[in-house]
């Protein structure tokens, strides 16, 4: 092997190790820091669920809404099969209301209740987070088009 | 039925795009060198395609500012009874007018460019043709699968709206100045491709594409900044940047031109690195146009996204595959024969640029991955995941450390190898100012995080290099003429790296439910909640508030956060009231959540917030006057 081949086979081989190195850095930090979306049918399905942050989202139930103190709120989030009890201590959107869209984000307890800690924000009256559109299509609960 | 008038306008408008796309078809043809198209020439056909594209779009800005319903883009996206700058920003507020601005500025490049002297007809010529290849096919888009100029048969009364979030004097330039940079790009790939056809890249070639890709990484910058600016004050949620999709979108391309103009400069000093350059002026317009896809596709939901059309997403996604084969197998085929065989030493510049270029791809890297993994899980797996913003602070903090010494060590270096530890003891003051001041911050600001100490003491180094490195004096006592863009740019890089760590490190929140005459505390500031107001404003109406912020019982300020209530379309906003300080923003935003009494009110104490903006201030301004010094001298030695 001439010597340019040989250090250019070297310096390859070497990058190659590097960047292997790194992507997997790259790709064990990504794994640690993924936020995983549910609806509630499916957050009941999975065996893991227990103190993992992750995102549920489905309509806000009819008659759930309840506030214990000015900061501390119960509400229940559905997808028409299956409800999940969810408290949240914070604040709230001001679009937040009964019988529609949210995603909230937080952990799921043992007694099965959701404790969130953020509610996601939304601009408009209409919109529904995509996710909880196809929530709603799963348990066949979806209206729109 | 549309008005006679409208007709007109439909027809002449019409007629203007497939002008602009016969022009840039005569254009193109030039690659090959015929004798059937030597005329009209280059210029003429550069003034046809501009006259052509600019007439069309005033047209559009004309048709939203009289409010002509006629016109679906102007019935879907304007109202009459918005104020005038919104009824302007409002024809690029939507796809087709944003499509149409895209194109304006890649013909108004192609324009310029053709003006440019002191190039050779030929390189000239085959980079045109190139661009309008680009501009025939943004323009076939537009006309045929996104028209802006489509009459309806119906007499709608009034309009349906432009999204009030978006209906903010920022967000009037925002877009057009992104545009401009990422189209800017364009122009450099043009070269890139043109220089590969040519098989001319050097110096020469390097010194043309300077002043273009430097204004283009600096409209970029600035486009970048106008929309982290803009979310920081009308999002509400007290954050300048979310490492959201549409935010990592923009940040791609920026990354890999920020390698890139750097490249540029060593090829232009030292005739190296040609095919790395190459590649990344592919990469950087490669990344623009994934920007442009990813935001207006509609495969992310954000504000931004306009086109829920899948043809349209297809077209971009065509269009940068056919660009990434064709580029890449001209590439493979000439790379050969651009590259020449010079050195650089081992410890030299060159060497430091070299590495800063390896950890902005492996940033590029990190962020890519973040947004495309989620996406790709939707895709593939139909699973819905977020990546959390701890993956890219955690990630990419450690790089940061390295990519900020090499910054301030390597333009210290010559271009020939150069012994470290002269350097060293060259720059010991420095060194040892800057680790007295970050022991002094750590000390008294209670910071024992290793990394954030450390970004600290390597900016700090930086921004303390960079200022002394511009005031130089020679042997005489003279003033000399330094490297001015550079050492701005660099130290404005400094300091935001500063202004981020301290800003996350320091922000402090707190959440309160008021009613009309409690009193609030946030660190020594006391907020009385004094009334709360309806305000009718013509395109909305509001709940204003008022808080007094109080120091030790004297008033320093009045705070107003607001809620709107927007009818057309029907939506709410609600809007922070932040008081600048130097050191720190106070930064308040209310809520209304239904079925509740009192108020909810976040406060939010924002640490070097100001010095954030300017940092980035410096760096774009570094930028432009990088952009503006025409001529760089070569170093010969």
């Amino acid at each position: 092997m001439s010597s340019l081949v040989k250090s250019r086979l070297i310096k390859f081989l070497l990058s190659l190790i590097i960047v292997s190195i790194a992507v997997l850095i790259i790709i064990f930090n990504l794994r640690d820091n993924i936020i995983y979306f549910y609806g509630p049918t499916e957050l009941l399905k999975i065996s893991d669920k227990q103190g993992q942050i992750m995102r549920l989202g489905g309509l806000v139930s009819v008659d759930s809404f309840q506030n214990e103190t000015d900061s501390i709120f119960y509400f229940s989030i559905t997808d028409g099969e299956n409800e999940i009890d969810v408290k949240y201590e914070g604040i709230l959107p001001n679009l937040f209301a009964e019988d529609k869209g949210v995603v909230v984000e937080g952990v799921y307890m043992n007694d099965g209740r959701f404790i969130a800690n953020k509610v996601l924000a939304k601009h408009d009256e209409n919109y529904m987070p995509p996710e909880v559109i196809e929530t709603l299509k799963k348990s066949g609960k979806w209206q729109g088009e | 039925m549309a008005g006679r008038m409208s007709l007109y306008i439909f027809y002449i408008s019409n007629f203007l795009l497939l002008l602009c796309l016969t022009a840039s078809l005569m254009q193109s043809s030039k690659i090959i060198n015929n004798k059937i198209f030597t005329r009209p020439g280059v210029i003429v056909l550069a003034y046809v395609q501009l006259i052509s594209i600019l007439l069309s779009f005033l047209i559009l800005i004309y048709l939203f500012l009289i409010s002509d319903f006629n016109f679906d883009l102007v019935y879907f996206n304007s109202h009459s009874e918005k104020p005038l700058i919104y009824k302007f920003s409002g024809v690029w507020g939507n796809h087709e007018g944003s499509m149409l601005l895209w194109i304006l500025i890649l013909v108004l490049f192609n324009f310029l460019f053709a003006l440019s002297r002191r190039i050779s007809e030929r390189f000239k010529e085959i980079t045109v043709a190139i661009q309008s290849i680009m501009i025939f096919g943004f323009v076939a888009f537009l006309f045929f699968l996104s028209n802006p100029f489509v009459l309806n048969q119906n007499n709608f009364f009034d309009g349906i709206g432009l999204n009030p979030i978006l209906q903010d004097p920022l967000l009037a330039i925002h877009p057009p100045v992104l545009y401009v940079g990422y189209v800017g790009f364009s122009l450099v790939f043009s070269l890139a491709i043109a220089g590969l056809i040519t098989k001319e890249v050097d110096r020469q070639w390097a010194s043309i594409v300077k002043p273009w890709v430097f204004s283009a990484w600096a409209f970029l910058t600035a486009g970048i900044a106008l929309g982290s600016f803009w979310a920081y004050y009308e999002l509400g949620w007290g954050g300048y940047w979310f490492w959201d999709p549409v935010e990592n979108a923009s940040l791609m391309p920026w990354i890999a031109a920020t390698a890139l103009i750097h490249c540029v400069l060593i090829l232009q000093k030292r005739n190296v690195m040609q095919s790395w350059t190459i590649i990344l002026a592919i990469l950087t317009f490669s990344l623009s146009l994934v920007g442009t896809f990813l935001v207006r596709s509609g495969i992310l939901n954000s504000v931004h996204t306009f086109a829920s059309d899948p043809g349209r997403g297809l077209f971009i996604l065509l269009f940068i595959f056919l660009i990434l084969v064709f580029s890449f197998s001209l590439f493979a085929y000439n790379s050969e024969k651009i590259n020449k065989i010079n050195s650089m030493g081992l410890v030299s510049r060159g060497t430091g640029i070299q590495v800063n270029n390896w950890l902005l791809i492996t940033i590029l890297t990190i962020v890519f991955l973040g947004t495309m993994y989620p996406l790709a899980t939707d895709l593939l797996l139909n699973k819905s995941l977020t990546v959390g913003p701890k993956y890219y602070s955690t990630t990419i903090a450690p790089i940061i450390i390295l990519f900020l010494f090499f910054m301030f060590i390597s333009p210290r270096l010559g271009w020939t190898d150069t012994k470290l530890y002269k350097i060293i003891i060259q720059l010991r003051y420095l060194i040892i100012t800057s680790l007295t001041i970050t022991l002094i911050i750590s000390l008294y600001f209670e910071l024992f995080n290793l990394t954030e100490i450390l970004i600290i003491f390597f900016s700090l180094l930086l921004v303390i290099s960079s200022v002394t490195a511009s005031i130089n004096f020679n042997k005489q006592n003279i003033l000399v003429r330094t490297n001015l863009g550079q050492n701005l740019a660099h130290a404005g890089f400094g300091i935001l790296m500063m202004a981020v760590v301290s800003n996350a490190v320091y922000s402090e929140e707190r959440i309160y439910n008021a009613k009309v005459g409690d009193n609030l505390q946030l660190q020594k500031y006391i907020f009385s909640f004094d009334k709360i107001e309806q305000v009718e404003e013509s395109n909305y109406n509001s709940l204003k508030a008022y808080f007094l912020m109080k120091k030790d019982g004297k008033l320093i300020d009045t705070f107003t956060p607001e809620i709107r209530f927007y009818s057309n379309p029907p939506t709410i906003t609600s809007e922070a009231s932040i008081l600048h300080k130097f050191f720190s923003d106070i930064y308040l935003v209310m809520n209304v959540p239904q079925d509740q009494q009192s108020i909810s009110v976040r406060m939010h104490i924002k640490p070097f917030m100001t010095i954030l903006w300017l940092g980035t201030l410096m760096i774009i301004f570094g930028g432009i006057i990088s952009a503006s010094i025409r001529i760089g001298r070569f170093d010969e030695k």
